[in-house]
């Protein structure tokens, strides 16, 4: 379809399939979530997976077709802006019910009118038959790995904007990398875990938080990862490179929770308490 | 607002554009457009709308006569079975019609006509936006829905709690351990979740889309403080939205994993809290009300101003009544739990916060009528319809006051008071809105008028039955008389009949209603660009009826001397 | 001063209290003496405790003077303007949109009587939430007071159960139990033929009168929540798996009070009643004699029977 004619700078979406067929996969994969979870069969799931992921893909395509023919006008990019923000700001919000649910158990340990939790935990937090992570081990040092993976990333954006392809590229591989380290150091510490997700209170809010923020490593270091191959490629320009400063915020957005969940779960969480080595 | 906005907007629009209006089904499903997006929500909500009120029917014809008289009979037609079984499965399919019956009128029926369709339609119009911001999230946001719906309906013929008990039937507020697999083992409670996820990524996704179109569209010289009160009640929602939704995502996040993966959040015997689940559920569920009525507010603000010819009073306050009534909705959910067994210094707090809420309400209901004070009223049916909805708003306003305070809440807390009070605030308040929307917006989203007789006699007889339904509801409250109860005290007959006799009032009023909307549609009675006169001043009114397909292809300029 | 002024204000929601449920009274001539929902009754059920005497001096006297003016103001005012500025009789439109003053008024007054509604609310919340100590005085019908009912400490623990879908009571300190189940029609048309449908059980909880009575709530630990409410007495707390709640009451009178469980717990929520029988303390010494070896019929064989 040719262009409207428009005396502003908006851009007027040409009709898309995606918004309907990722609807229609997600509901697929609702539907294959239930039926794996009542163990009928996981195949129903991943069919509306690969839904979901073909139209993301199809749909950030033409995004990315869009930005290429100069649709994204100043204003546009504003947009955009704000839409990134918002979206973080909602994900914050995911974050704020998960951290709600650790303090819930972490300042009411002892609340005597729940006797059965207090017969559960001891009155203890973290409760009894829990041991902890030495705070200072592996989660220290996954904690520098998401602050150099800051400041690399910080090192690609600047590179980026005085021109130095060399340094971007390198930049982006070195967050990418630390990036995978940060899931592969988490993984570890998982499997060697002195408490399970399961039939406790305190493994169930340990696992949700740093599971959600795991998987938002995970979906960071993609597309940061995207944002390389698009660098590789040739793409972004000093000037224009939404993609690229997206990818940037959401892993900072992701560093700054990394923080509190080792401040708050892992540093405080283990004040005084026996520790698992 | 804004009346000397530049026409030609509108004279150029609709060539320009008419023949690269897509056209069939792709028109719609494809759609990137956000009148042709409005209009499906409010198509969608209609649906959904008509479903969950055939529900609320039945339930009001059980409880016309004390004993069970319909659902036992539902159940045995069901499940072929009978006696006390029959009798069993009634039961529960009762909590799970009051359970779908909520879940429907919050997610599909109000949220999508007011944020969806309305706030769609006329908030990009009304700040002179050629669409919004991102047309393609906008349709999603749509089309997510019907997978959300179609969750919820899955749900229904699911197992709950056994093989002759389908359905989730533990309440709109899913508490666990009820909501948990305690309470119903069976597949039907995780179509309700996942049907919830569904439908709040939907609400988040529009809600980004309304907060940066009102942010970033404004047509030039149009300040947020000239801005029309309806995008100002939008955008206040769309926050509450982003904001409050993924904390019920996270909430029936955990519940979901408590069910299927035995964690242990609200499971007090392996150190978890049912009560948890509250604080979370609520620390949503309160802003979430706001989100139901906000948008209305915006809407009476405009149609109170338009047919009383009457600039509206005390603008600013009227919009940083909307901000502070959002804001101040964030910390006061706990109202919702005084009986969980909350220490009394949290129950005294939630006293004082709950009860600020009045102030800036008051402030918007007095400002209403201080708009109407000295105009030259004509009493239209979109007048009729918020004058409507500023007195039955009122009504259930005051009755939140009483709630509000703990101590009175102890003898009114999940009694059919409670029930009367949400009613009046949503059932006759954010409906009323969204009718008087409709036959506001009617003639110019579709381009023709509807008979101003059959839609006077809507409100009427709907005003009449509405009324009936729920002002007995009172009484029976104070009474005592608890809600979801499938069978009640012989003592609370009478009023009982009462409500029941109301609701076949209500379900007259919606057929004219079908049959007003039909009547409109076939006669094609040409409305004009602006049917209301010199009243209506915001910028749809500067367009055709229905606008071109794209509108404000020049962008409209606002005076800088004439705001709101 | 301040202590003048809450006796005017209290003595000023007597005669509120008075006025307003006029017709109530008239409903309650008739033999109003059962702890029970009369027929098209449209008011608070009848207060026999401290508690619910606040809440009804509250409701009746303050908040329902309060929201009725409000609603009849706004009311007026709708009529008013149509009356008056309907586009026949006021063809041409003010142009005002602000007024200060106005503005002001309708901010600041609302506060005040939201003040004014908070001042007895809290006194009501605290009086609830407070178990006696045999010290501290509580409002009763005075809200406006500083307190001034005595309320003994209490001599009796009651631990009530929430069970799907039936009560377990428990007397803690005597270290017996019952269980209460609702009465179906066969049973209650045959045993107790006066006490109404739905609310009569087979078991009831006995206590004696004229004495504070702890109520510990919960649920079964691998049970749903419920809620233990007796409207009478004006008491209405969650029964949460786990947690275990407490109230009191302290009941003036004798006779059978009922109440009904009031937290969505599933299929049968609507058909677990509670019925509280308030005994004299003579009686409930004999009772609970009779009670000690745990047969609680043979204990309620020495109440007179209750059709």
């Amino acid at each position: 379809m040719a262009a409207i004619a428009k005396n502003h700078d908006y851009h007027m979406v040409e009709p898309s399939p995606w918004p309907f067929v990722m609807s229609a996969a997600v509901l697929v994969m609702a539907i294959g979530a239930i039926s794996w979870m009542h163990e009928w069969t996981p195949w129903i799931f991943f069919v509306g997976l690969a839904g979901v992921l073909y139209t993301m893909y199809a749909w950030w395509s033409d995004v990315i077709k869009e930005a290429n023919q100069g649709d994204h006008t100043p204003v546009v990019q504003m947009h955009h802006r704000y839409g990134m923000m918002l979206f973080i700001a909602s994900e914050v919000m995911v974050f704020f019910g998960f951290f709600w649910a650790y303090f819930d158990g972490f300042f009411r340990l002892d609340d005597v009118e729940q006797y059965a939790r207090v017969a559960a935990t001891s009155g203890m937090w973290p409760p009894t038959g829990v041991e902890l992570f030495d705070p200072f081990h592996l989660p220290l040092f996954n904690t520098l790995l998401l602050l150099t993976s800051g400041t690399t990333v910080t090192w690609a954006h600047h590179a980026l904007l005085e021109g130095d392809r060399e340094g971007l590229k390198w930049g982006l591989v070195l967050t990418v990398l630390l990036g995978a380290l940060f899931t592969g150091v988490q993984a570890l510490e998982y499997s060697e875990a002195g408490f399970a997700f399961s039939h406790n209170m305190y493994g169930a809010t340990f696992f949700m938080a740093t599971g959600l923020h795991g998987f938002h490593v995970l979906i960071g270091t993609i597309f940061l990862l995207v944002c390389l191959i698009r660098a590789l490629r040739g793409d972004f320009t000093p000037e224009r490179h939404l993609g690229f400063e997206f990818a940037a915020w959401y892993w900072h957005f992701v560093d700054v929770v990394w923080l509190f969940l080792f401040a708050s779960i892992y540093v405080w969480g283990s004040w005084g308490v026996a520790i698992h080595h | 607002m804004a009346d000397t906005a530049h026409l030609e907007a509108h004279a150029t629009g609709h060539d320009a554009s008419s023949h690269h209006e897509p056209t069939g089904w792709r028109r719609w499903v494809y759609s990137t457009n956000h009148k042709d997006i409005g209009v499906m929500y409010l198509v969608f909500a209609i649906f959904a709308g008509v479903i969950g009120g055939l529900l609320s029917g039945v339930m009001r014809m059980e409880l016309q006569e004390p004993g069970i008289q319909i659902f036992h009979g539902l159940a045995a037609m069901v499940y072929g079975i009978e006696g006390g079984e029959a009798l069993d499965a009634g039961k529960h399919m009762y909590n799970v019609f009051t359970t779908a019956h909520a879940l429907i009128m919050i997610f599909f029926v109000v949220m999508p006509a007011t944020m969806g369709g309305f706030a769609n339609y006329f908030a990009p119009l009304m700040i002179g936006a050629p669409d919004t911001a991102f047309p393609r999230i906008n349709n999603i946001a749509f089309w997510l829905l019907p997978p959300a719906f179609i969750l919820l309906m899955l749900s229904l013929f699911f197992e709950g709690t056994g093989p002759t008990a389908l359905g989730f039937g533990g309440g709109w507020t899913i508490y666990p351990p009820l909501s948990s697999t305690v309470g119903h083992p069976g597949p039907a409670m995780d179509f309700a979740i996942l049907s919830l996820h569904v439908a709040g990524i939907s609400s988040i996704l529009g809600a980004i889309n309304l907060i940066t179109t009102i942010f970033n569209m404004r047509a030039p010289g149009m300040t947020l403080h000239k801005m029309p009160l309806f995008a100002w009640s939008v955008l206040v929602t769309a926050f509450l939205l982003v904001l409050a939704l993924p904390v019920l995502a996270g909430g029936i996040t955990m519940l979901l994993t408590d069910r299927n993966f035995d964690t242990a959040f609200f499971k007090p015997a392996e150190g978890g809290d049912p009560v948890l689940f509250q604080h979370l559920f609520w620390f949503f569920g309160h802003p979430e009300v706001y989100i139901m009525i906000l948008p209305g507010f915006g809407i009476v603000s405009h149609i109170v101003s338009t047919f009383s010819r009457k600039p509206i009073f005390g603008y600013m306050a009227m919009a940083y009544a909307m901000v502070a009534i959002g804001f101040v909705g964030f910390v006061v959910w706990a109202h919702h739990m005084y009986t969980t067994g909350l220490s009394l210094d949290v129950q005294r707090y939630f006293v004082a916060a709950t009860m600020v809420i009045a102030v800036p309400t008051g402030v918007k209901i007095f400002s209403w009528i201080a708009t109407m004070w000295g105009g030259s009223i004509t009493f239209k049916s979109p007048m009729l319809w918020a004058i409507g909805f500023i007195f039955l708003f009122t009504v259930g306003g005051v009755t939140g006051v009483v709630l509000a305070n703990a101590g009175a809440d102890r003898a009114l807390h999940d009694t059919y008071y409670v029930v009367a009070h949400f009613h009046y605030v949503l059932s006759l308040g954010a409906v009323f809105s969204i009718f008087a929307a409709w036959y506001y917006w009617y003639p110019k989203m579709f381009g023709y008028m509807y008979n101003e007789f059959l839609a006077q006699l809507h409100f009427w007889v709907m005003f009449v039955g509405v009324n009936l339904i729920f002002f007995p509801q009172h009484f029976l409250g104070l009474a005592g008389m608890p809600r979801r109860y499938i069978d009640y005290p012989d003592a609370f007959g009478f009023f009982n009949r009462i409500s029941s006799i109301g609701y076949y009032i209500t379900f007259a009023a919606m057929l004219i209603f079908f049959y007003a909307t039909w009547e409109a549609s076939r006669k094609k009675r040409p409305a004009g660009d602006n049917p209301w006169g010199e009243g209506a001043t915001t910028l749809e009114w500067t367009l055709s009826s229905p606008p071109p397909f794209h509108q404000f292809t020049t962008l409209p300029k606002i005076d800088s001397t004439n705001a709101h | 001063m301040t202590g003048q002024f809450l006796k005017k204000m209290g003595a000023l929601s007597a005669a509120a209290m008075a006025l307003m449920p006029a017709l109530a009274a008239a409903q309650e001539e008739t033999g109003y003496t059962a702890g029970h929902p009369l027929p098209g009754q449209f008011h608070l059920q009848r207060s026999v405790t401290p508690i619910m005497d606040s809440i009804t001096a509250f409701h009746d006297g303050i908040l329902m003077w309060t929201i009725s003016l409000i609603v009849l103001f706004v009311l007026a005012l709708l009529l008013w303007i149509a009356f008056r500025f309907n586009a026949k009789r006021n063809p041409v439109p003010a142009g005002f949109t602000h007024n200060t003053l106005v503005e002001i008024v309708w901010t600041v007054l609302p506060v005040v009587i939201l003040i004014v509604i908070a001042i007895p609310s809290f006194g009501v919340l605290s009086d609830q939430l407070t178990t006696p100590d045999g010290e501290r005085k509580y409002l009763g019908s005075n809200i406006f007071s500083f307190g001034e009912v005595e309320v003994p400490a209490p001599e009796l623990t009651i631990k009530a159960t929430g069970q799907q879908w039936y009560w377990d009571y428990e007397y803690v300190d005597q270290g017996v139990a019952l269980t209460s189940l609702i009465l179906d029609e066969e049973d209650r048309t045959a045993t107790k033929p006066g006490q109404p449908r739905l609310l009569a059980v087979d078991n009831e909880l006995v206590v004696p009168v004229d004495t504070t009575v702890r109520v510990q709530v919960t649920a079964d630990p691998l049970g749903v929540i419920h809620a233990f409410a007796v409207p009478s007495f004006g008491i209405k707390i969650d029964a949460v798996p786990g947690r275990l709640n407490e109230t009191w009451f302290n009941a003036r009178e004798t006779g059978i009070y009922y109440g009904q469980c009031s937290e969505l717990c599933g299929r049968d929520h609507a058909f677990m009643p509670i019925a509280v029988r308030v005994v004299t303390k003579e009686e409930f010494a004999a009772f609970m004699a009779a009670f000690e070896g745990g047969d609680y019929a043979a204990a309620s064989a020495t109440l007179a029977a209750v059709q």
